[in-house]
């Protein structure tokens, strides 16, 4: 069992920096998820916790021990790959216990360990099987036990559920969940599927080009996200962002004027001046609500008389388009909401739902 | 470099050093060596006595030495086109699979594989004067000759038996090579070409020519570098077909020897052969 | 492709096939044909012996009793002679006993065996080990490694022959038995080596990396990836360089002709076979049976090669 720090860490390939310098500490036991789009850094960041990549500065902290210089066969560190990684001349039960020989365990307690993970993994029946006789998704299982049978201090996950189509992938996401609930060791996992990250997060951590966005829980950052790039890439469909006017009493987005006050709860709290300032305003899709079915209170705004441009039914859901100061802006609302093409709608919000970005900087305001 | 970068480098230093001192001491060196050698007279118990640029005036001034330059020139136009071509129409005629794909293929590839040493006799006793089936079917069958001859003894018809001997043993390796690029052009390529209203002999020109552009100019610049060093197939054939490498050793090792002569005449070759291989790194391998 | 063919097509096609598989075998047919005929026969273009001769096989392999050469009379008599003393007597009776017909090919076949195979696995050991460090490890003057190994895989035999065989005369191994022996042994590995880096290196480069890192997580070093998982799946690759390689060393003519032609006892097949081709031996029977004996080992590592090639074992592995 182990925390890890993070600490100033960077990577360059050449004149590349691919890490500018990232912070971060996950405590003993907890399940981190480094997410971002590709090129964010992500999987190098993680590879460098296992000692596959060399930082180029920083240090890095396993438990007690700085292990810059450690090779990674003297990590304790167990890893999942993307692409399973499986040795292809070895059977399913030499690769899972492969770690195990070399370490000398005595074969009672192999037995007792593959036993355990092959029925926890339903791997028995496959023990004897070459990788390539195997599915994508028992491939992935047998990559997943080879992991957890070592017993490591800390489990790295590399996208493992990247190569699987989507029934398997969300199947796999609730056992990968249940594992760590039932070992409850360190994990950290690459991924660049938000819906991951959320649902098996204990702390999402954001990397956008090779910095940290923001780190939190998974409702931190869906709530409140830190700047515009956050906001936008957790959370699906994802959030709208409109351009916008703060004065001093009020926000004005296309024609519709919102009150300040009760508007998001990091609102900006200084006296402005006449001309107002330009901010962006960000409202998640699924905040906007059908003023038939949700009445307006004292914190709610309606955005009166949309006109409707498409409409993308979904079954339970259905997302439908309008234009709101000249952008293209998505709200999801549920089947009952019975609605047609070029049909006019209110939507109503509630106030505190509103997020406002610095129209520059991007940040949080 | 961290601590385990430097231990990575090192550790790659000392996988790849025996191979380093092999091929330095046993190719680079002796390269360099050569050049010493061409500007001394050297005897074959190794006393060498400084002669300065003479070797290369000599051997600038001795007919022979043109010749072989126009016989090897010979050489690798016959064998540079015989087995491009004859790569290629393999390639094409084989490219979809059939019964017995792999043994044909097998079959095909064996003179490839075959020591020289031992198909040169076969092939000397194809082209005897007495015994021979080429004489057999020139003369007594098609009666396109009025003689048997001796293609062999002959060098001026020695040359393009040697000629058909290299494109009989290298359009194998031609063939491999072309052949893999061919498989890899896809068939919606031939599908929208034939939609396009293009019939089999349009499709070739405009779609598979094309894409084979490049495999096939590395086919061409392959031959040329290895058969301007070949030696075996020419000498055990056929001695008396005189191209660079044989007219080399005969000056090294055989009749009044010199071997400074021999020397200056491989500095010259490799100079040539850099050229080649300099254009094969650059463009073939994009290096 | 596009369009079955129809019947003219088809038999086109078969046409050239044959052809094709003609021309490539002929020489073969011609070899193995000649190797069984009679003298009697040897003029006659079907490559069907009218009558199955094994002698030259049998010669050749040492299968044949060594002739009882019959001492002619007269000389049987000067034996005979109580005068002559037993030393004499012996010599003459050798000289006129001596099968100088005689072709140790199992001699020849040996030498070349223990060249060939003694190069190739020099060649595979150190190219296995120079082709990972420069395809997998980083580190500074890898790129340069790698050109100048291409570069040396390009240059030919015919241009070394003269800077080698002087260095072997100055440091004065030429010049005895053992010694030229010696550098052929080390020419044949310098003429493999970089053929076989190239094709480990080309191959390495394919094997996924994630392999090896995966073993590093499972508590491996670096060597030991490299021996348990690196090498094990590059078994059917090792075992087509090792083929490769041995197939260049049992072929090659040029440098054995040039270090071992004054040592016959040291002669390897293609240098004993020109050497009996040229010879007042020669006999198209027996030089082909001895070509077909020459061709057989190859032949059969090629096949073995062909099948090891079709094995390509990292697929499953990794998923593309």
């Amino acid at each position: 069992m182990a925390a890890i720090k993070l600490k100033n860490i960077v990577k360059s390939f050449g004149d590349t920096a691919v890490v500018k310098g990232i912070d971060l500490s996950i405590e003993d036991g907890e399940f981190v998820v480094l997410v971002g789009p590709s090129g964010c850094g992500k999987s190098t960041t993680l590879r460098m916790i296992a000692g596959l990549e060399q930082a180029t500065s920083g240090d890095i902290v396993i438990g007690e021990r700085v292990v810059n210089d450690i090779e990674p066969q003297h990590r304790n560190i167990a890893m999942v790959f993307q692409n399973y990684a499986l040795y292809p001349h070895k059977s399913v039960r030499e690769n899972i216990i492969f770690a195990l020989r070399r370490l000398k365990v005595d074969n009672a307690d192999i037995e007792r360990r593959l036993a355990e993970v092959s029925e926890m993994l339903q791997l028995e029946e496959l023990l004897d099987r070459k990788p390539a006789d195997l599915s994508g998704g028992q491939r992935q299982r047998v990559a997943m036990g080879r992991a957890i049978i070592r017993e490591a201090d800390l489990f790295l996950f590399d996208e493992p559920l990247s190569n699987l189509d989507s029934k398997l992938r969300s199947h796999m996401r609730t056992e990968i969940g249940k594992i760590h609930n039932k070992f409850g060791r360190t994990s950290v996992y690459v991924t660049h599927d938000q819906v991951e990250a959320m649902t098996l997060a204990d702390k999402v951590v954001v990397l956008h080009d090779g910095y940290i966005a923001q780190a939190g829980t998974p409702m931190e950052v869906y709530l409140n996200p830190a700047n515009v790039f956050v906001a936008q890439f957790i959370g699906s469909p994802s959030m709208n962002i409109i351009e916008g006017t703060l004065f001093n009493d009020y926000l004005l987005v296309d024609n519709y004027r919102l009150p300040r006050k009760q508007l998001s709860n990091v609102a900006l709290q200084t006296v402005i001046d006449q001309q107002g300032i330009p901010v962006k305003v960000g409202i998640r899709p699924d905040f906007f609500n059908d003023s038939r079915l949700f009445p307006e209170t004292d914190n709610t705004f309606n955005f009166t008389g949309l006109q409707i441009d498409l409409i993308e039914p979904m079954g339970f859901d259905k997302e439908v388009l309008f234009n709101l100061a000249g952008e293209a802006v998505k709200a999801r609302l549920d089947l009952r909401s019975e609605l047609q093409r070029d049909q006019q709608i209110d939507l109503v919000v509630e106030l505190s739902r509103v997020l406002l970005f610095d129209s520059e900087t991007d940040q949080r305001l | 470099m961290t601590p385990l970068e430097r231990a990575e480098a090192r550790f790659g230093w000392k996988l790849v050093a025996p191979t380093i001192a092999i091929l330095g001491l046993l190719i680079l060196y002796p390269l360099m060596y050569n050049v010493y050698l061409s500007f001394f007279d050297v005897q074959l118990n190794g006393s060498k006595t400084f002669v300065g640029i003479e070797n290369y005036i000599k051997l600038l001034s001795n007919s022979d030495y043109y010749s072989a330059i126009a016989t090897t020139s010979l050489y690798l136009l016959g064998t540079v086109v015989g087995t491009t071509l004859l790569g290629l129409a393999m390639a094409l005629l084989l490219r979809d699979p059939f019964m017995g794909r792999g043994l044909v293929n097998a079959a095909i590839m064996l003179p490839y594989v075959a020591p020289v040493i031992s198909v040169v006799f076969g092939w000397q006793f194809l082209f005897d004067p007495i015994s021979g089936v080429v004489n057999y079917l020139f003369v007594d069958l098609l009666g396109l000759w009025s003689e048997r001859s001796n293609l062999i003894g002959d060098p001026d018809s020695a040359l393009w038996v040697v000629v058909l001997f290299d494109i009989w043993k290298h359009a194998p390796i031609a063939y491999l090579l072309i052949l893999s690029k061919l498989v890899s052009i896809s068939r919606d390529q031939y599908e929208a070409a034939a939609i396009d209203g293009y019939g089999p002999i349009g499709r070739f020109f405009h779609v598979t020519l094309p894409e084979l552009y490049f495999v096939l100019a590395t086919v061409v610049l392959l031959r040329l570098i290895w058969n301007l060093n070949r030696f075996e197939d020419v000498y055990l054939l056929a001695p008396n077909v005189e191209t660079l490498p044989i007219f080399t050793y005969y000056q090294a090792f055989t009749g009044v020897i010199d071997q400074g002569l021999a020397a200056a005449t491989s500095v010259i070759q490799l100079g040539v052969l850099s050229i080649f291989i300099w254009f094969y790194i650059k463009k073939i391998m994009k290096w | 492709m596009l369009g079955k063919k129809n019947i003219k097509g088809r038999i086109g096609f078969a046409i050239a096939i044959l052809l094709l598989v003609s021309f490539s075998l002929l020489p073969f047919a011609q070899i193995l044909s000649t190797s069984l005929k009679h003298q009697y026969d040897w003029g006659n273009p079907s490559l069907i012996p009218q009558s199955i001769n094994l002698d030259a096989y049998k010669e050749l392999l040492g299968l044949t009793e060594a002739e009882k050469v019959e001492i002619p009379a007269a000389i049987q008599k000067i034996l005979n002679n109580p005068k002559l003393s037993a030393e004499k007597k012996q010599a003459i009776a050798a000289k006129y006993t001596a099968n100088d017909n005689l072709f140790p090919f199992g001699k020849y076949m040996l030498n070349s065996v223990i060249f060939s195979v003694g190069a190739a696995s020099f060649s595979l050991v150190f190219s296995v080990m120079g082709a990972y460090s420069i395809s997998r490890l980083r580190f500074k003057g890898q790129v340069v490694i790698q050109r100048s190994v291409l570069f040396v895989y390009m240059v030919g035999g015919v241009l070394l022959m003269v800077p080698l065989y002087q260095m072997a005369m100055n440091v004065g191994l030429a010049s005895s038995l053992w010694g030229s022996a010696f550098c052929l042994f080390l020419i044949y590995i310098v003429q493999t080596l970089p053929v076989g880096m190239y094709m480990l290196g080309n191959y390495f480069r394919g094997i996924p990396f994630a392999l090896e890192e995966a073993a590093m997580m499972d508590g491996c070093s670096r060597k030991e990836a490299i021996i348990k998982v690196v090498l094990p799946l590059s078994l059917p690759m090792l075992a087509t360089v090792f083929i490769y390689c041995f197939i260049i060393g049992w072929n090659e003519y040029l440098f054995a002709s040039v270090f071992l032609k004054q040592y016959p006892e040291f002669h390897t097949l293609p240098l004993a076979l020109q050497e009996l081709f040229v010879s007042k031996n020669a006999i198209w029977d027996r030089i082909m049976a001895a070509s077909m004996l020459t061709l057989a080992p190859i032949v059969i590592c090629f096949l073995l090669a062909s099948r090891f090639m079709k094995g390509g074992k990292t697929d499953g592995g990794v998923k593309e």
